[in-house]
């Protein structure tokens, strides 16, 4: 028990200056969309007077340095550091070269301990010794060799560490608060819709995700989640990014959001970003992930669609599957009556049995109160499109007709109405001749509705005149 | 009640092992909901995959498990644990129905029970180090802290200093006083408010990576070549680590929509590596040689390539008593997508694949097409024919059902035999839609194209010793268009085809004539001449 008591005091002599490690601790994280958090952490530290270095530990791995802030009353900065040197035992015999260690031979055979100094010269590839007048090579033989060291360098430790020297106008204890921002906190709605066919409705419930990659836990924090980014993330390609204009993205990307809501609920905002707070404390440890419900409406009426968007020029040997498409509201009325946070919702239907079964997902966008959605939950079996282009006549320079043929076909047993649009439209595209007639959803594309009936086909013509 | 609980704890501690049943710190009491009394399991094919088999490998789908647990809540704030759920659990897609209490929040912790996360948890708490003399046998305990474990090396410290763990070359190990709360296999767990102590049947449901399904037809045709006999597995797989035992099995058919949302990885953890300083001695060989790059061994993934080459890729066709035997898969309206129920409840058990009979047709009558489809006015062109087995997915040819997505061997009798022709992949197919299997090329029927000013001869050869039906389709550019041929000319899907009829061992020229871009921008200039400028 002696021995125990010794480590311990001999581990807090090893910190230097001071400490300040208190056990009064208020976290509060506020997490933001794009992997950023702000953790203000606040805890008591013993201010001795004077210069004096403060450490704090358990602070995010990932921590942005740049972005530290200690205030406390009566207490001016010198400087911060961040030590990311870590300790390990090769750097702990790099930074012995040019000091003593005790070296401690065991023989194999009788078990016996023979001590000796040793200076370290050099480590590369292998530790080079000199004990007394002889330069030995640490382990030559392969025999046993303890090599014990006096102590750990102060910059060297088991993890990175913030470091923050102080000038205290008057000595004790008193609160401090330390504020930085951090990458590996992140949050994301996740939704679950259960869509009923029988009167095409759907329940849906929303759920915040936080996720903590950042290395560290937070006990007992206040935890706040805004929906939004606010800084801009670097290096971000034009593929993913929903803000981009149309032009940049990749054709795959279907718009979600059909009409934009102009509804003001209820929620907390932060400037334009909505907030969800978290009514308790609550902990996020290390490589968790979270939930928190935030909504939950039943009974919301929904539309089953199908969708097909042929490319310009599209043509295809074999028919191609049409999108099956589920469209709702987010008003007070007649719809979720909530803003959505950017995230994933999943959709489940009934099997015969009445068990839940998923049919697909897709990624919204944040979507003010009282928009319309149209969301994507993958392809139809059934219900098929063949997009063909039946003539290309050139009519002058860079002036052509071009003869479509669109042939759809519903093996299901309901007629079905199709959305079909041809995209790539633009200049001053026109249609000459079509057999159902269109509407111009803008210059780029046009649309149809076809109806094709229970399992049977429909055939729509359109000639296009352009001038590209 | 009383007895229940004790029961729980028991469990408690075997599941722990080694390591002593903890009690977590916070408020909330710790239950753990039973093991699964009902399991179902829904099998989603890999979204990228159009046709083909799957490959055991990476399996690239998915699954919906629900699994029907009992739990036992007591009065106040508890941390309900559901153990064992799969390992490619996409923790943001977990519900829990039928819960009375309030659900708080539900966690997914990412870290599970291993050397390395003992010792991370042990760093700057006091452990005991053993050391064994290894000619006495004796073992000192000496008491040290864990100073770091950072990059794989483990720095302590004891009464006489600071020295890294298992660099002396005596045996060291670490014992370790502090347990952690870390649960062996990946763990799913809510806080819950109750107001009364309850005991209630709730049903988890979440969405895991690691499986994948297709369907491996066999066709067999006839001696004729008129007919051919259908039959399919549903071939479906699981790579978790988790198995499912007496479940309700479904697989669905129809491509679903993904999100690539991400997965927060589960931390397994790994051994204590105590990395050491340099070692390097006077004795060691001076490194002349460059390390080689390492390649893997022939392993566990090679022996189930072979396994899956048996078992998926080449199902030979049931004899016909045992086709009446096999329980076939039911199937259902999902939707959009179709649903195939598994008739008896199935153990779908970790890392394994499993068959189930999805159909049996006889006698459906085929044509055989030998086709070419190249550029118009190809010069000097000359290749094989493609062989095509041609029906329609309609009940008067004996099928008239959904045809899901996968892979398809052809076999014919020959001499009494049943040999392999011909493998290929097979798209999604709804009712009324033309099946189309490819038999690969034909080294009897050749195609030859030249080209002379703007007529171009087609040669097709036949050493076959009947006549074939053979389908020429040409790729026209932009405006191109074919003038003349010698041949009835007719129009497919926009482009010009030639049906012909070849008599056995016979050629068959056919001459067309094609007006390209450059006749027709000719007359097109004369009408949209440029202004005088």
């Amino acid at each position: 028990m002696a021995a125990r008591f010794f480590v311990i005091g001999c581990v807090l002599g090893l910190l230097g200056e001071a400490s300040a490690i208190a056990a009064d601790r208020t976290l509060s994280v506020t997490i933001y969309n794009n992997d950023l958090a702000l953790v203000q952490d606040r805890r008591d530290i013993d201010v001795k007077g004077g210069r004096q270095r403060i450490e704090f530990q358990d602070v995010s791995a990932q921590i942005r340095p740049e972005t530290v802030s200690l205030t406390a009353a009566d207490v001016g900065i010198v400087e911060q550091n961040f030590d990311f040197d870590l300790l390990t035992p090769s750097k702990m015999m790099e930074k012995a070269v040019g000091h003593e260690v005790t070296i401690v031979r065991v023989n194999p055979a009788s078990g016996a301990e023979t001590r000796e100094q040793a200076e370290v010269l050099a480590t590369n590839a292998g530790v080079v010794l000199k004990i007394g007048q002889h330069i030995e090579v640490l382990r030559d033989d392969g025999l046993p060799v303890r090599v014990i060291f006096d102590k750990v360098p102060d910059n060297l430790r088991a993890r990175p560490t913030l470091s923050v020297t102080v000038i205290g106008a008057r000595a004790g204890t008193r609160p401090a608060t330390l504020s930085y921002l951090t990458p590996g906190l992140g949050w994301k709605a996740d939704y679950v819709a259960l869509y009923n066919e029988s009167d095409s409705k759907i329940d849906v419930q929303g759920w915040v995700t936080l996720t903590n990659s950042s290395g560290v836990t937070y006990d007992d924090a206040r935890t706040l989640l805004v929906a939004g980014s606010p800084t801009e993330v670097q290096g971000e390609g034009y593929g993913g990014d929903s803000r981009q204009p149309n032009y940049y993205r990749r054709q795959a990307a279907r718009p979600t959001l059909q009409q934009a809501g102009t509804m003001s609920g209820s929620r907390e905002r932060l400037g334009d970003y909505y907030l969800y707070p978290i009514a308790e404390r609550t902990t996020i440890a290390n490589l968790q992930t979270k939930q928190v419900s935030f909504l939950d409406v039943a009974g919301v009426p929904a539309e089953h669609g199908y969708e097909f968007r042929n490319a310009w020029l599209g043509t295809a040997d074999a028919p191609q599957s049409a999108k099956s498409i589920y469209s709702f509201s987010t008003s007070a009325h007649a719809g979720l009556g909530d803003q959505l946070p950017a995230g994933i919702l999943r959709f489940y239907l009934r099997d015969k049995r009445g068990d839940p079964q998923f049919i697909g997902e897709s990624r919204i966008d944040h979507t003010p109160m009282g928009s319309t959605l149209s969301l994507a939950t993958g392809d139809a079996f059934d219900v098929k499109v063949r997009a063909v282009v039946d003539k290309r006549t050139r009519l002058g320079n860079s002036h052509w007709q071009s003869d479509m043929r669109y042939e759809l076909s519903n093996a299901l047993p309901r007629p079905v109405s199709v959305k079909l649009i041809q995209d790539g439209l633009w200049g001053d595209s026109r249609i000459t001749a079509e057999s159902i007639k269109s509407t111009r959803r803008s210059a780029e594309a046009a649309e149809w509705a076809v109806t094709v009936p229970a399992n049977g086909n429909a055939s729509l013509t359109a000639s296009f005149d352009t001038r590209f | 009640m009383r007895t229940t609980s004790l029961a729980l704890l028991a469990v408690a501690i075997t599941a722990t092992a080694s390591v002593t049943a903890a009690v977590t710190p916070g408020p909330a009491s710790d239950t753990r909901a039973s093991m699964p009394s009902d399991l179902s399991v829904t099998v989603y094919r890999s979204p990228n995959r159009a046709a083909g088999s799957i490959d055991l490998d990476a399996l690239g789908g998915f699954a919906l498990i629900s699994e029907t647990r009992t739990v036992h809540l007591p009065a106040g704030v508890s941390r309900l644990r559901f153990e064992g759920v799969a390992d490619g659990i996409e923790p943001a897609s977990a519900i829990v129905t039928g819960l009375g209490a309030a659900v708080i929040e539900k966690n997914r912790e990412g870290k599970l029970l291993s050397p390395s996360a003992l010792l991370e948890a042990a760093v700057g708490k006091p452990v005991t180090l053993l050391r064994t003399d290894q000619r006495t046998g004796k073992s000192s305990r000496v008491i040290g802290t864990i100073v770091s474990d950072a990059e794989g090396g483990v720095m302590f410290e004891t009464a006489a200093g600071v020295e890294a763990l298992r660099c002396s070359g005596l045996p060291e190990s670490l014992s370790f006083s502090a347990a952690t709360d870390l649960a062996a296999t990946p763990t799913l767990s809510a806080l819950v408010q109750s107001s009364q102590p309850m005991t209630e049947t709730v049903t988890l449901s979440y969405l895991a990576r690691g499986f994948d399904w297709a369907a491996d037809y066999s066709a067999t045709v006839s001696a004729d070549g008129k007919t051919m006999d259908l039959g399919a597995w549903v071939t479906l797989a699981n790579g978790n680590g988790a198995g499912f035992a007496q479940a309700r099995t479904q697989v669905v058919a129809g491509r679903v929509n993904r999100e690539s949302g991400e997965v927060e990885p589960i931390d397994v953890g790994g051994p204590i590596l105590a990395q050491c300083w340099p070692r390097g001695s006077t004795s060691d060989p001076p490194s002349y040689l460059q390390r080689q790059r390492a390649f893997p061994e022939a392993d566990a993934g090679a022996a189930l390539e072979t396994m899956i080459v048996g078992a998926a890729r080449l199902v030979a066709p049931a004899p016909m008593a045992l086709r009446a035997l096999a329980k076939k898969v039911e199937q259902e309206q999902l939707g959009d997508l179709k649903l195939y129920r598994v008739p008896e409840r199935t153990t779908v058990a970790s890392r394994q694949s499993k068959q189930v009979r999805l159909l049996d047709r006889e006698g459906i009558p085929v044509t055989t097409v030998y086709d070419a489809d190249m550029p118009a006015g190809g010069d000097g062109y000359s290749r094989p024919a493609r062989r095509l087995l041609r029906t329609l997915n309609n009940s008067a040819n004996h099928l008239g059902l959904p045809l899901p997505s996968g892979h398809i061997a052809v076999f014919a009798i020959h001499r009494g035999e049943t040999l392999l022709e011909h493998e290929s992949g097979i798209r999604d197919l709804a009712v009324a839609e033309e099946l189309e299997i490819n038999m690969g090329e034909s080294p009897d029927v050749r195609v030859e194209s030249t080209r002379l000013d703007d007529v171009t001869h087609v040669n097709i050869t036949n050493a076959r010793a009947v006549s074939i039906e053979f389908e020429l389709r040409l790729q026209l550019p932009a405006g191109g268009r074919v003038v003349g041929a010698d041949h009835p000319q007719g129009i497919k899907d926009g482009r010009p085809i030639f049906r012909l009829t070849i008599p056995a061992d016979e050629t068959l020229t056919l001459q067309y004539r094609t007006e390209h871009m450059t006749a027709q921008l000719r007359r097109a200039n004369c009408i949209a001449r440029a202004p005088p400028w």
